[in-house]
């Protein structure tokens, strides 16, 4: 079976217990104004261009019959038309970065396997990212069945936007799952992430019910959701889910804001701030206070 | 925040404050050049001009010590300094001193470990210069070397490093020993063996010899107390009075007899370090496992009531810091081979007894504080982990780790064991070894001098000399053996397989290493002579028994290493060739040689070297290229079975060679020498660090890099396997991350990792310390298997240093 994915990320200390390898899956129902990995959106391959490794040698803009064209600030990228798999192929200089790959289950389990004794000493395992590795359920299903086989802990990322009945059997097949809870506000997430919130808050009571082990990862942006409501309000929806269910709090951070150029994409979230110690400290002291077991950034 | 890393001190005996200001004056600390060593030894030479070398250089040793200024470092509880001031490096005109001479100008203008000098010194020095005309060790090594063995220097392949320009050094003294008995109990076992019949001219004269440099040591001892009682007149402050007033005490006797308390026994352990090198220029005077062998005193100390543990933390931190007051100088040439005022003196604690228990203890604990307090380069401290190591002393390692200075580095004894058991050496003896300079290990107070940085080998130059069949680009060089009889060999013919080219690469290799050995054995035999050294000879087993120096076979081991550079690149250009050229057919052999030659310029030449960057890299768990690296680490330790050296058959056990990838700054100079490499590597860049992946090489993180190098014959590298990782610091914050990062380490150890260490500094901070050097006069990175300051570097080195890849996870 053929799973679409970008990069194994190794020795991760944020997405779970222990060291982990995290797997970026290519492709997202959301479309979050602050994704830190926004060339995973969607579902096909993306290009990230790199204007500091361009030498403007110009063979690109030779194959690109006028999409491409060099001028005194470096490179002018028309996406809509220009074919930027095959700049990657005649660019030398790694200009052209092609973003997911296929890879078949089996060798993805063999690679993620090597890494094993750093998982059983750590009490590590693996994660899945991404983008939403819920767009492929069967792949990461079948991914996850094999890695129990050999007693690797697995985790899930998932935002939770799919239908119960394709995200059940993955859900089931993992050890853990990371539940990203943006924001309770209907208008806000549709207006933020472009879709409704409803089936993401259901579905993460299923799992609960399910009695499977969760951390939800409730992310922190200033000016977004940020308010008293908004953190009081997802805390008790946390405590909602009950005990067991874990804290993580995310800080906003500008770390993937350079990818947005890159890609040939415009920036939303250009004039917001990153999200302090403070504030985390802030949000993890209610946390604390209602009982809810709480770390920060993992 | 503590000033601890888990420390929780219970009273004020460790003055934290004065530590503060011990470890600010040391770091701010002055080089210069000291002519008083050279004048006094030239002197004692002319007087005693046809008597035997191990007498002489025992009477100018003595000489020395008696009309050398001492003075005592002020607030320091430990006493005795190497040269007429703090960091003064002493110069030793006996193993070479040309360069001295032709240097004299620019010692201040270098551009990393510079050295101050003054006009009166210049002139002192100068005086001395015709007397050592022809006599010097590096004039009986040039008189003895082959002009092939010239050659393939020029070519860059060799580099005799400072085995023809100084001392051997490299030695653990037998602590146990001194501390029992002193130099007093020495000089007795010296006079007993005067005595026996049958003695031959070597054994009395090494024992009379022995006999002076003790006494010689004793009186120095004597005049450090008198020293001491004279500050006690000046002194307005009573805390510090009563400090030198019992220091002076101290010294009445100090060393007749063995220490007497814990205090004593830590000050001896660094006047015998200190003495050491005022004998010899040698670096690598390590001290062994100070753990277990201080043990016994201090256990003592405290059950009786007699020091508490505050007190002997204090007393390491003082200790650790005066180790910093000592200076060695090397030819420019030789400097930027060992950036950073380098003197290697590992300090090992932790890891497994000799009856196989664990020997983590108090003190193990103290060490990593000590360092903590003391942040300077010196000692190095090295920790060695195995099973039954407590969770809290990885813990305590890891957070020292955190502070970034690239302290502790990491041995694991489930690796280095094996290792020593290799040579001929019992399981209960190599449970013993501790580090000795870098990465090299020894049995303490047993084994010989010179453990490893024999002759360097550059593989990658003799890998471009493969591949340019036989002839070396740079310079045109070719050497004999190659063209055969025939004129026609494996070299020469050209390459139609991997194998044809895997073939010439042994064969290149077998003959430089051949050429090393001899260029290993004329500094050898040189050294016999020039390193005829009675006080460190008489520190190690069996070399009072025997009567006989250790470069004359007192040793009871004896093992040698060269060192080895550049075998990352080797096996990553290999690959590149053979999936490129023989396998992908995507380019021929001819078109890649000339891109090389043209160092990948031009349009084609980015295509090409994207082809080759692209090919498979040392150190992403990649089995295709690790298997590669390790068949080049498998084609040198294949050479070394039956290779003795001019010690074999005279006393001591081996006298064969192992491995050793302790090349130190060596790959940022042997890289100037070598073209661009089939790896996709510019002309002139840096070679590979010891075992660790090609600069920027390991794309897959950390994990990858272990798996990578768990792949290499570590268990047969008993000469030291040098892995050095740069994390950045975001990766060790916080108690999970250390704890994950503790369990890291843990899972290298158990993944075959030999050694490990680690520089947490962001790469920013490291291009701001370089554009600013006067803001980070006290940035401490791990250069190889040494630490030293960041400011000290060349740029070269500089560079390479910010280039490792940082690990941000």
């Amino acid at each position: 079976m053929d799973g679409f994915i970008s990069k194994l990320q190794r020795y991760s200390t944020n997405d779970g217990p222990g060291i982990r390898t995290t797997v970026f899956a290519v492709g997202c129902p959301l479309s979050c104004l602050w994704c830190a990995n926004p060339e995973l959106i969607g579902d096909a391959a993306k290009f990230l261009y790199h204007p500091r490794r361009c030498v403007g040698c110009g063979a690109c803009v030779a194959k690109s019959n006028g999409a491409i064209r060099l001028t005194e600030e470096g490179l002018d990228i028309d996406r809509e038309t220009a074919d930027l798999e095959e700049c990657s192929v005649v660019c030398y200089y790694d200009a052209y970065e092609r973003i997911g790959g296929i890879a078949t289950d089996k060798e993805l389990v063999t690679g993620l396997l090597r890494d094993k004794a750093f998982y059983d000493q750590s009490g590590g395992g693996v994660t899945f990212s991404g983008g939403d590795p819920g767009m492929q359920p069967e792949f990461f299903y079948e991914v996850a069945t094999r890695l129990r086989d050999f007693e690797v802990h697995t985790a899930l990322d998932t935002s939770g936007y799919f239908p119960w009945e394709k995200l059940a059997p993955l859900v089931s097949a993992v050890d853990l799952v990371l539940y990203d809870i943006k924001t309770l506000n209907r208008t806000l997430h549709k207006r933020y992430t472009g879709v409704d919130n409803q089936l993401i808050l259901e579905n993460a009571m299923r799992i609960t019910d399910m009695g499977k082990a969760m951390t939800v990862r409730m992310i922190l942006i200033p000016g977004v959701n940020d308010s008293d409501d908004e953190i009081i309000g997802r805390l008790k929806f946390i405590k909602k889910l009950g005990n067991h269910v874990k804290l993580d709090l995310i800080k906003y951070h500008k770390l993937g804001a350079g990818k947005y150029a890159s890609l040939g994409m415009i920036e939303m979230m250009e004039g917001t701030p990153e999200c302090t110690g403070d504030l985390a400290e802030y949000a993890a002291n209610h946390a604390r206070n209602m009982g809810i077991a709480v770390s920060i950034n993992g | 925040m503590s000033v601890f890393l888990s420390f929780v001190p219970e009273n004020d005996d460790c003055g934290i404050d004065r530590i503060g200001h011990l470890q600010k004056r040391m770091n701010a600390r002055i080089p210069v050049i000291c002519a008083e060593r050279a004048e006094i030894l030239t002197d004692s030479f002319r007087r005693t001009e046809g008597e035997s070398i191990v007498m002489r250089r025992a009477k100018a040793f003595a000489d020395i010590l008696d009309k050398m200024t001492v003075y005592i470092e002020p607030d320091s509880l430990i006493a005795g300094n190497q040269a007429s001031v703090n960091f003064a490096a002493p110069i030793f005109p006996e193993y070479s001193f040309d360069w001295v001479i032709s240097e004299l100008d620019d010692f201040e203008n270098r551009s990393g470990d510079y050295f101050n000098i003054t006009d009166d010194t210049k002139e002192r020095l100068k005086k001395l210069e015709s007397y050592w005309q022809g006599k010097t060790h590096k004039d009986e090594v040039l008189r003895n070397l082959s002009p092939v063995n010239i050659s393939a220097e020029k070519q860059g392949v060799l580099h005799r490093g400072g085995i023809s320009m100084s001392g051997d050094g490299h030695i653990i003294p037998n602590h146990e020993l001194v501390l029992k008995i002193g130099f007093g109990g020495i000089t007795e076992i010296a006079r007993k063996k005067l005595s026996n019949d049958g003695i031959t001219d070597e054994q009395r004269d090494f024992y009379e010899a022995v006999i002076i440099a003790m006494n010689g040591a004793l009186r120095y001892c004597k005049r450090l107390g008198k020293c001491a009682a004279l500050c006690t007149d000046s002194e307005a402050n009573e805390k510090r009075k009563k400090e030198l007033l019992e220091l002076s005490e101290m010294f009445r006797d100090f060393m007749e007899n063995g220490a007497r308390n814990f205090f004593e026994a830590v000050q001896t352990v660094y006047i015998v370090h200190l003495l050491m090198m005022i004998e010899s220029n040698g670096h690598s005077f390590s001290f062994g496992r100070f753990d277990q062998y201080i043990l016994p005193f201090y256990e003592n100390d405290i059950n009786g009531g007699k020091i508490t543990k505050e007190k002997a933390l204090e007393i390491i931190t003082h200790f650790f810091i005066m180790t910093n007051s000592i200076n060695k100088v090397r030819p420019w040439g030789h400097t930027e081979y060992s950036g950073g005022y380098p003197l290697y003196s590992a300090l090992t604690i932790g890891g497994m007894k000799p009856d196989g228990t664990d020997g983590t203890n108090d003190l193990s604990y103290l060490c990593l504080e000590a360092m903590n307090l003391s942040k300077l380069p010196e000692p190095n401290l090295c920790v060695r982990f195995w099973e039954e190591t407590p969770h809290d002393f990885i813990l305590d390692s890891a957070r020292l780790i955190r502070k970034g200075f690239g302290m502790p580095s990491v041995f694991c004894d489930e690796v280095c064991l094996p290792a020593m058991m290799t040579l001929d050496i019992d399981l209960e003896t190599a449970r013993d070894y501790a580090s000795m300079g870098c990465v090299e290990i020894a049995i303490p107070g047993k084994w010989g001098h010179r453990a490893t940085g024999m002759t360097y080998i550059n593989f990658a130059k003799v890998f471009e000399i493969v591949l340019n069949n036989g002839t070396d680009p740079a310079t045109g060089i070719s050497l004999p053996c190659f063209a055969g009889n025939t004129g026609n060999n494996e070299l020469s013919a050209g390459y139609e397989s991997y194998d044809d080219l895997w073939n010439a690469w042994k064969t290149a290799l077998k003959y430089y290493f051949s050429l090393a050995v001899d260029c290993d054995t004329v500094c050898d035999r040189s050294l016999k002579y020039h390193d005829a050294d009675a006080f460190a000879s008489s520190m190690v087993d069996d070399s009072l028994e025997r009567g006989k120096t250790l470069k004359n076979g007192g040793a009871k081991f004896d093992y040698v290493s060269q060192s080895n550079i550049g075998m990352s690149v080797v096996g990553d250009s290999l690959a590149s060739v053979k999936k490129l050229v023989f396998e992908d057919k995507a380019i021929n052999l001819h078109d890649l040689k000339a891109v090389l030659k043209d160092n990948f310029e031009g349009h084609d030449g980015a295509r090409v070297r994207q082809l080759c960057r692209n090919a498979p890299k040392f150190g992403n768990d990649d089995d295709y290229v690790d298997n590669i690296v390790a068949a080049v680490f498998e084609s040198y330790l294949e050479l070394l079975p039956g290779r003795k050296t001019d010690r074999f058959g005279h006393g001591p056990v081996g006298c064969g060679y192992t491995m050793s990838t302790s090349n130190i700054t060596s790959y940022v100079p042997n890289g100037f020498d070598v073209g661009a490499t089939p790896d996709g590597r510019l002309a002139g860049k840096p070679l590979n660090e010891g075992a660790s992946p090609c600069l920027g090489a390991d794309r897959n993180g950390p994990t990858s890099v272990i798996n990578s190098v768990s792949k290499l014959p570590n268990k047969k590298m008993a000469g030291g396997q040098l892995l050095n990782m740069k994390f950045s610091p975001g990766a060790l914050r916080g108690d999970s991350n250390l704890e994950k990062f503790a369990l890291f380490i843990e899972s290298g150890r158990l993944k075959n990792i030999f050694h490990n260490q680690f520089n947490i500094i962001d790469s920013d901070t490291l291009r701001r310390a370089k554009e600013n050097p006067g803001e980070y006069l006290d940035l401490m990175v791990r250069v190889a298997g040494y630490c030293a300051l960041f400011s000290t570097l060349t740029p070269e080195a500089q560079d390479a240093i910010i280039a490792r890849t940082e690990l941000d996870w």
